[in-house]
C-alpha cells in the first residue's frame, strides 16, 4: 500500500488535472490490476459481521449485518475494510475514524473479540474465517460502532490531567528534570487515550460510574510520577478510597489489548504501591 | 441462533428479498438479530445516565484509607502470610507419614486467617457486583449476612478447633480414610 | 409531488366552481398589484418556537442506547478467564468453608452429625472411584487458587506484569494446578 501512494505521488504531475469520476478510488481501494492481474478473476471474498444499532429507531434491537468484500481490493487494514463497506456497499454504516495511523485513538472497537484500533489491525488473510466487529465492550452505543465516552473523558478530566505546582521555576524559565526523571515517564505519555484498556476491563464494565478504569489510571500515573509536579500527595489522597483504584483486580486484560503497547496493569501495580507506602 | 445453520445460498436469497433499499446488493448477505446478553440478566445495566455537563469532571470521592491503601496493604501482608501458613501446612496435613496432630497454634492461625481471608474477599466480591452506589439496600443486607456468617463460621470453628480434632487433623482423616 | 397536485387540483376546482373569484385573485396576485403595495405576503403556517430545553434531548437519547457486548463477545484469554475462575473457587472455597462450620454450629441444635469421626466414616464407605472424584473436586480449586494467589502475590510487589511473562505465568498456575490436584486425589 505504501510504495503503491508513493508511486502515485510520483507520477501525480503527469496525470490529467481532471479525470472522469470513474477512475477516482478511495484511499481504502486498491485498484486490483494494480496488485495482481489474476486478482480480479479470483477474488477472495471475506465476511464482516458488523454490530449495527440505529438511534432513529430505538426500539428495534441491535443486529449483526454482515458485508463481503473482495481482500485483494481492499487495503491491508480493518479500518481499510470499513470505509470500502462505507463507500460502496453501505453508506449508513457509521464509525469513527480519522488518522488511519493509530495516533488518534479514534477508531478503537471490538475487532474478533479483541479491543485495538482499526487502523492498527490487520484483516486476518483467512477467508474462510468471518470477522466479527463490535463497538467497545460495555459502553452505551449512539450509533452502530461508535461509543458514548462522555464518562470517560469525565473521569479523565476529575484526576487534573496537568502540571499543578506552587515554586516558581530556578530559572524562570523551564521547570527542568533530570533524564532519569523524564524516564519514568516513557511508556506513559505515549497513551493516546482510545479507551481501548478502560473498556477491556470487567472490572471497568461491571463499576464504570466509581471505578477510574486503566486508561485514567495510567494517566493519573504519569503525574503522580512526575518529578515536576507538587501536589502528589493530593492526587494520592483522591485515589485512597475503595472504589477508585481497588477496584482493580489485576485482571490484566488492560496490559493484553492495549494497542500502542503500553501497561496500564503495571502502572496500577505502581500506584498502588504508591498508595500503600 | 437458527440462522447460523442456514444454508450460505438460502441467506444470500433472503437478503436479497429483505432489503430492497440497497441498491447495489453485492456486500450485504444478511442481518441477524443480535442475542449477545443472556435473556434473564441478574443485574442489567441501567439507562445511560450522565450527572453535570459533559465538561465537569465526575466528583472524586472522599479519603478512606481504611477502604483504601491500608486495606490494600493489609490484604497483601496478609496474603503472604496466609501463603506462608498454606505452603507449610499442605504437606504436614496431607502427607499420610506425618504422624499426631498439628500445633493447635498453627491450627488456629490457619483458621483465623482463612476467616479473614474469606470475609475480605467475599466483601470484595459484593462491592464488584453490588455497589452500594448502585444498589445500596441490597449491599447493606449483603454485607450484614456476610458479617453475620463470619462470626458464625468463626464460631464454629472454633468449637470444632476446642471440640473435635481440628480442621488439619479432620481433613487428613478424610483424605486417608 | 403530493403537496403540488393537491394544489394545482384545488386551483383547477376553484376555476371551474367560482371562476370570478379566481380572476380577481389573479388579478391581485399580478406583478403591477405586487409593485402598488395592493398584495401583502400571507404565511398562514408559523413555525413553532422550540420550547425544549437542548440538553434534555440528549438526556432522552441516552435512555434509549443500548449496552454494547461485553462478556460474551471478548474473545478468551487466559487471563480474564483465569481471574474470573480465581474468583469462582475463591467463592466456592470460602462457600463451603462458611457453610459447613456454620452447619457444624448448628448441628447439635438440627441433630446432624458433622464431626470428624462420621464424615472420615462417610468418606471411608464410597467406593474408590468416588472417593477419588470427591478429593479431586476438592483438591482442584484449592491448588488452583493457591497458586494463582502466588502469582497476585507477585503482581501485588509490580513483577511479573509484562504481557509474555502474564500468559506464561497464566499457563503455569493452570498446570501446576491440575497436575498437583490430581497428585492430591490419589493420595
Amino acid at each position: 500500500m505504501a510504495s503503491l501512494r508513493t508511486t502515485s505521488r510520483l507520477f501525480a504531475a503527469s496525470r490529467p488535472l481532471f479525470r472522469p469520476a470513474s477512475f477516482a478510488r478511495s484511499y481504502a481501494t486498491v485498484e486490483a490490476k494494480s496488485i495482481d492481474p489474476a486478482a480480479s478473476e479470483n477474488p477472495s471474498m471475506k465476511t464482516f459481521k458488523v454490530y449495527r444499532w440505529n438511534p432513529d429507531t430505538p426500539s428495534e434491537k441491535p443486529t449483526m449485518q454482515s458485508y463481503q468484500l473482495d481482500l485483494n481490493k481492499t487495503g491491508p487494514m480493518m479500518l481499510d475494510a470499513l470505509i470500502r463497506i462505507k463507500n460502496e456497499i453501505d453508506p449508513t454504516l457509521t464509525f469513527r475514524r480519522s488518522c488511519r495511523e493509530g495516533i488518534c485513538g479514534s477508531c478503537a472497537m471490538n475487532i474478533d473479540g479483541v479491543n485495538t484500533l482499526a487502523c492498527l489491525c490487520r484483516i486476518p488473510t483467512d477467508t474462510a474465517q468471518e470477522s466479527r466487529i463490535y463497538p467497545l465492550p460495555h459502553t452505551y452505543v449512539v450509533k452502530d460502532l461508535i461509543p458514548d465516552l462522555t464518562l470517560f473523558y469525565k473521569q479523565y478530566k476529575s484526576i487534573k490531567p496537568y502540571l499543578q505546582r506552587d515554586t516558581p521555576t530556578a530559572d524562570g524559565l523551564e521547570n527542568r528534570q533530570s533524564p532519569e526523571d523524564r524516564k519514568k515517564l516513557d511508556g506513559l505519555y505515549e497513551c493516546i487515550l482510545c479507551a481501548c484498556c478502560s473498556t477491556s476491563c470487567p472490572s471497568y464494565w461491571w463499576n464504570s460510574e466509581e471505578y477510574l478504569g486503566p486508561a485514567i489510571l495510567l494517566q493519573s500515573y504519569r503525574w503522580l510520577v512526575d518529578s515536576r509536579d507538587e501536589k502528589t500527595a493530593e492526587r494520592k489522597a483522591a485515589l485512597d478510597n475503595s472504589m477508585s483504584v481497588y477496584r482493580c483486580h489485576t485482571i490484566l486484560n488492560c496490559t493484553r489489548t492495549c494497542p500502542k503497547g503500553l501497561n496500564p496493569g503495571r502502572a496500577i501495580a505502581e500506584t498502588k504501591k504508591m498508595l500503600a507506602a | 441462533m437458527a440462522s447460523f445453520a442456514r444454508p450460505s445460498l438460502l441467506r444470500q436469497a433472503l437478503a436479497t428479498s429483505r432489503s430492497p433499499l440497497l441498491r447495489q446488493n453485492v456486500g450485504v448477505s444478511q442481518v441477524v438479530a443480535f442475542h449477545a446478553s443472556a435473556r434473564k440478566q441478574i443485574l442489567p445495566p441501567e439507562p445511560q445516565s450522565i450527572q453535570g455537563t459533559m465538561n465537569d469532571p465526575v466528583p472524586v470521592p472522599a479519603p478512606h484509607p481504611v477502604e483504601g491503601s491500608y486495606h490494600w496493604t493489609f490484604e497483601s501482608a496478609k496474603k503472604c502470610v496466609f501463603r506462608a501458613v498454606c505452603v507449610g501446612l499442605i504437606p504436614l496435613s496431607i502427607a499420610p507419614f506425618a504422624a499426631g496432630s498439628l500445633n493447635p497454634v498453627m491450627d488456629a492461625i490457619l483458621c483465623s486467617l482463612l476467616v479473614a481471608h474469606s470475609h475480605i474477599g467475599f466483601q470484595a466480591a459484593i462491592i464488584d457486583y453490588f455497589r452500594p452506589q448502585r444498589v445500596p439496600k441490597f449491599n447493606a443486607l449483603c454485607n450484614w449476612l456476610l458479617r453475620a456468617f463470619t462470626l458464625t463460621t468463626a464460631v464454629g470453628l472454633y468449637e470444632f478447633e476446642t471440640n473435635d480434632v481440628g480442621i488439619t487433623e479432620a481433613l487428613r482423616r478424610i483424605w486417608n480414610a | 409531488m403530493f403537496s403540488q397536485k393537491v394544489a394545482q387540483q384545488s386551483l383547477r376546482r376553484l376555476a371551474v366552481q367560482q371562476p370570478l373569484t379566481m380572476q380577481w385573485s389573479m388579478m391581485r396576485a399580478s406583478p403591477a398589484a405586487v409593485a402598488l403595495g395592493q398584495s401583502m405576503q400571507k404565511r398562514p403556517v408559523t413555525s413553532s418556537p422550540n420550547t425544549e430545553d437542548p440538553a434534555q434531548i440528549l438526556v432522552k437519547q441516552r435512555l434509549n442506547r443500548p449496552v454494547s457486548p461485553h462478556l460474551t463477545i471478548y474473545r478468551p484469554q487466559i487471563g480474564w478467564i483465569g481471574s474470573s475462575l480465581h474468583r469462582i473457587t475463591g467463592v466456592a472455597l470460602s462457600g463451603t468453608l462458611y457453610l459447613w462450620a456454620t452447619a457444624y454450629l448448628a448441628s447439635p441444635a438440627l441433630g446432624w452429625h458433622l464431626e470428624s469421626a462420621s464424615m472420615v466414616a462417610a468418606m471411608g464407605a464410597l467406593p474408590v472411584a468416588a472417593k477419588v472424584l470427591i478429593k479431586a473436586t476438592m483438591a482442584l480449586p484449592f491448588t488452583y487458587h493457591s497458586m494463582n494467589g502466588l502469582r497476585h502475590l507477585m503482581w501485588d510487589l509490580g513483577r511479573g506484569l509484562s504481557n509474555p511473562t502474564i500468559i506464561k505465568s497464566g499457563w503455569t498456575v493452570v498446570g501446576l494446578s491440575v497436575t498437583s490436584a490430581l497428585a492430591l486425589a490419589f493420595l
